[in-house]
């Protein structure tokens, strides 16, 4: 803090495909959240060019950006961020609220998102009145409701047991396959990339290699 | 997002932190009621003022007067004006006169067996008894067919005496019944008829009626048709071997008042009045300035009424700030998903407009209480000014009910309006990290 700089990303360079599924790993510090961040229209970079689907992040204003989010990105938090005092059904369908959809029709998408993520007894409960991964679930479905191009999970697993781990990571990989959508999950957990079509290894705010599993999807930017 | 969802988000979120939304609210409350109260006694005060006046005759009469000739003044261009005729018809052409009442006045005595009274005697237009405020409490009004026929002021009955006696009795008159005589002789009853050297006719009159004693202008004079009184003055002056004035160059009225059509443009036509060179009075004079008396009574009582108010406001202030910290995460959270700022600006505009707007309902809802019961066990300004009016001390106007809504809601919209603009500009990043 203070006047010491922290140079939080430092020349970093990456491309992601459209459908693709990548994972960044790195150890804590290493700057996976903030780059993160960065492709989600969240923070902007000192420097540097942020191109998602041709369009420039770094030159959008918060109006801009409010809506490119709105139209485009996705999230799922470690801390899975629902709100405390909204239901499950409420906090899915909230996205929905602010794009302008009727209630009738956002309840609907919302439920039937809520029973894909395996929650269609737990509409209407509150968020302390479920478990970490049912919390995570609902923290999903509410990512995939607005069918957004693109979803980026931040250590989805981080405070998860290693069984709901993977029940969690199967539900997002098959959802996002599905929705013919592109992932980029964040974790410092090995295991969890292997889910990914390419992984990119960061320290020090740098990415040290990238690490190719599968066959990568089209060429978009 | 659209708006029922923003007013159904909104109403939930104040429900959620129910007490301090009360409490906020109830800081308006006061704030409001404190206000609307202390203006309503300011009202009450000026109507308190307008009743007073108008016992001493209509408020929205303009009266006329001969001009006060001044030789050594040279008319200072003005034209010389008479309240004649002519007069008449330039008053009736200015916009908002409803009616034009010229009246000849003299002086007689009314003889009633051996009781008398010496009284004005009014020549009137008996078309515009109606506007002018005559109300008949026996009989009728005069009308257009009558002749030599008077309507009486409603304590002329009491005045009449016996002038031969020499202690005072109460009169046994009817006027309604008994036969009545009307002499112009300005000496009747004190002087020796035989002695005399006028001769002055007596006339015979029916009574159409008597009016009521509400009105002092009316209550002591004999009103009849303007024919009758003019013909009567020529009789005298032919007695008193007067040669006959011609009419031009002449007052012909004594007096002529103008009705306007409502208390608000009296200002305007009499200043009209008077730019035609005339002499005009109305209560309206005095009117001003007991209204400036009240209005700056009434800005003082407003005053402390809109400290309350201001500290109400501060109320609401300090109430959405606080919910903004413990929302920060919330706000934080719906920005990442896709609330606009604009979305999150309003919801705080609305929150807070919205805690207004029920101060202010609930405020005129407590004003009406606290209204009824200063008016029901305070008495009335009547008593403290001595005029013995039932004039209420606290009046709401109708339009203050919707003016107090309006500006309650906009008191919560400006309250608001700071915290907003920080919700706004809260960073959406920083707002989700804070655990
Ligand atoms: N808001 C911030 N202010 C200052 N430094 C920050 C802030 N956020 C992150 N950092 C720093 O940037 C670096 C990268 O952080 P982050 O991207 O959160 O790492 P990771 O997610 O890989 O654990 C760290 O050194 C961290 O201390
Ligand atoms: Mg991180």
């Amino acid at each position: 803090m203070g006047d010491e700089k922290i140079i939080a990303l430092n020349n970093v360079n990456l491309e992601i495909y459209k459908k693709e599924i990548v994972c960044i790993i790195g150890t804590s510090g290493s700057g996976k959240s903030t780059l993160l961040n960065m492709m989600a229209g969240l923070e902007k970079p000192t420097k540097g060019e942020i191109i998602v689907n041709n369009m420039h992040l770094e030159n959008m204003n918060e109006k801009q950006l409010t809506k490119f989010r709105q139209k485009n990105i996705g999230f799922v938090f470690q801390s899975y961020n629902l709100i405390p005092t909204l239901t499950a059904l409420e906090n899915v369908s909230l996205v929905l609220t602010f794009r302008g959809v009727p209630r009738k029709i956002r309840d609907k998408k919302a439920t039937e998102m809520l029973k894909n993520v395996g929650l269609g007894n737990r509409l209407h409960h509150k968020p302390s009145e479920m478990s970490g991964g049912q919390q995570q679930r609902v923290s999903i479905a509410r990512a995939f409701v607005g069918n957004p191009k693109i979803v980026f999970a931040d250590e989805p697993t981080g405070n998860l047991d290693t069984k709901t781990t993977f029940e969690i990571m199967d539900l997002v990989t098959s959802m996002s396959k599905e929705l013919n959508q592109t992932l980029v999950i964040v974790t410092h957990d090995n295991e969890i990339s292997r889910y990914a079509n390419r992984i990119f290894h960061m320290r020090d705010g740098k990415i040290e290699n990238v690490e190719e599993l599968l066959l990568k999807g089209d060429v978009v930017n | 997002m659209n708006s029922l969802d923003l007013i159904y988000m909104g109403i939930k979120n104040l429900w959620r932190r129910k007490l301090r939304t009360f409490l906020t609210v109830l800081g308006v409350i006061i704030g409001a009621a404190s206000i609307i109260v202390m203006l309503s006694i300011g009202f009450g005060l000026t109507q308190a003022f307008e009743d007073q006046l108008s016992q001493w005759g209509s408020l929205t009469n303009i009266n006329i007067y001969p001009k006060w000739s001044d030789p050594g003044i040279p008319g200072g261009g003005n034209k010389e004006v008479y309240l004649n005729d002519e007069a008449v018809a330039s008053f009736k052409a200015i916009p908002h006169v409803v009616a034009v009442n010229p009246i000849v006045e003299t002086y007689g005595t009314v003889i009633n067996g051996k009781y008398i009274t010496s009284i004005p005697i009014r020549g009137i237009d008996p078309k515009v008894m109606q506007d002018f405020g005559f109300e008949i409490a026996e009989g009728r009004l005069l009308e257009v067919s009558d002749e030599m026929t008077a309507v009486f002021g409603g304590q002329v009955a009491m005045s009449f005496y016996n002038p031969k006696a020499t202690v005072w009795r109460e009169p046994k008159v009817d006027l309604m019944k008994d036969k009545l005589m009307i002499t112009l002789n300005p000496n009747y009853g004190w002087s020796d008829p035989n002695l005399d050297t006028v001769n002055y006719k007596s006339y015979k009159i029916k009574v159409a009626g008597i009016l009521t004693q509400e009105n002092y202008e009316h209550s002591y004079a004999v009103y009849m048709p303007m024919a009758d009184v003019k013909k009567m003055i020529k009789d005298k002056e032919k007695a008193e071997n007067q040669k006959p004035t011609p009419n031009k160059g002449k007052d012909e009225y004594q007096n002529i008042t103008v009705k306007v059509d409502d208390m608000n443009n009296v200002k305007e036509v009499q200043d009209q009045i008077k730019a035609l060179g005339y002499e005009a009075y109305s209560l309206n004079d005095q009117l001003e300035a007991m209204k400036q008396t009240a209005r700056s009574i009434q800005l003082a009582l407003g005053g402390i009424g809109a400290i309350s108010l201001l500290v109400a406001a501060i109320g609401i202030t300090n109430t959405m700030v606080m919910s903004i910290y413990e929302r920060t995460r919330e706000i934080g959270i719906m920005k990442v998903i896709g609330a606009s700022i604009n979305d999150i600006k309003k919801l705080f505009l609305f929150e807070s407009a919205l805690i207004g707007l029920l101060g202010g309902i609930l405020g005129i809802g407590v004003s009406y209480l606290l209204s009824f019961l200063i008016n029901r066990f305070g008495g009335s300004f009547g008593n403290f000014m001595g005029t013995g009016l039932d004039s209420k001390i606290s009046i709401i106007p109708i339009w203050l009910v919707f003016a107090s809504l309006a500006f309650s809601a906009l008191i919560g919209v400006i309250s608001g309006y700071y915290p907003a603009r920080r919700a706004m500009k809260l960073s959406a990043i920083d707002a989700i990290r804070t655990e």
